[in-house]
């Protein structure tokens, strides 16, 4: 299963997009709550996107979903900034200080975070949850 | 999301409904820093109509909780729905923030009753 989405870099779109994607994730088999952490990961890599790539400029983003009997696979490509969220230091735990959690919760959640420093336009991140063994 | 906010006596009562996020999260600060601008002595912050939340939601919080600490107020979160809980869990943050079952736990224990 593949589904792409053309989206714009503005904060409005997540709520709608948290909805397409809990769907998709449903289809895709994930129990409710992996779906809810998956969505999270998803959330704070374009929250990242539109914060930081675009710094709150309007700009296109393509999100692509992939599914398959092994795993899911979502790709965030946008025409920003470079932001490579891979090398985003740890934050020490438990942080009293607000912000800086967003990148340690995708890492947390997904199995793999690869950011492509070849994709020239912009920025390109792989984010890969493993299903587990049936 | 819908912010209610109530007085019960000296509690302020901050009743969320939706999901927090980097579009929502803004407004919920700023009224958050309208009660630690006013030095509200207790804050209870109701989460169990919010079904959502991300880092932007938890940055809010924390912020709200130091600003609070800053002039010896407290601050309770109270009601945390499963999916707002598995964040605070991966944040470890359950260590930082007083959290209650539910309102009147919050309250009892505004009222040193626990």
């Amino acid at each position: 299963m593949e589904k792409v989405f053309e989206l714009e870099s503005n904060a409005e779109i997540l709520i709608d997009l948290r909805k397409d994607l809990r769907d998709l994730l449903r289809q895709a088999g994930w129990d409710g709550k992996s779906m809810d952490k998956i969505v999270l990961s998803v959330d704070e890599a374009l929250t990242n996107v539109i914060r930081h790539a675009y710094a709150g400029v309007r700009g296109p983003i393509r999100m692509t979903f992939r599914d398959s009997e092994e795993k899911t696979e979502i790709t965030i490509e946008d025409h920003g900034k470079k932001f490579d969220p891979t090398l985003v230091p740890e934050p020490k735990l438990p942080r009293e200080e607000p912000g800086g959690l967003g990148v340690h919760l995708i890492r947390t959640i997904m199995d793999e975070l690869i950011y492509d420093k070849n994709f020239l336009e912009g920025n390109r991140l792989r984010m890969i949850k493993r299903k587990p063994r049936k | 999301m819908k912010i209610q906010m109530t007085n019960q006596g000296d509690v302020s009562v901050v009743e969320l409904e939706g999901e927090l996020d980097f579009h929502s999260s803004p407004e919920l600060r700023s009224r958050l820093g309208e009660l630690a601008s006013k030095q509200a002595p207790k804050i209870l912050i109701d989460l169990k109509k919010v079904g959502y939340m991300d880092s932007s939601g938890i940055a809010t919080f924390v912020e709200a909780f130091q600003k609070t600490k800053r002039y010896h107020g407290r601050l309770i979160l109270a009601d945390l729905t499963p999916a707002v809980r598995g964040i605070f869990e991966i944040a470890k943050l359950e260590s930082i923030f007083e959290i209650a079952t539910d309102q009147d736990e919050a309250m009892n224990r505004f009222a040193g009753k626990n």
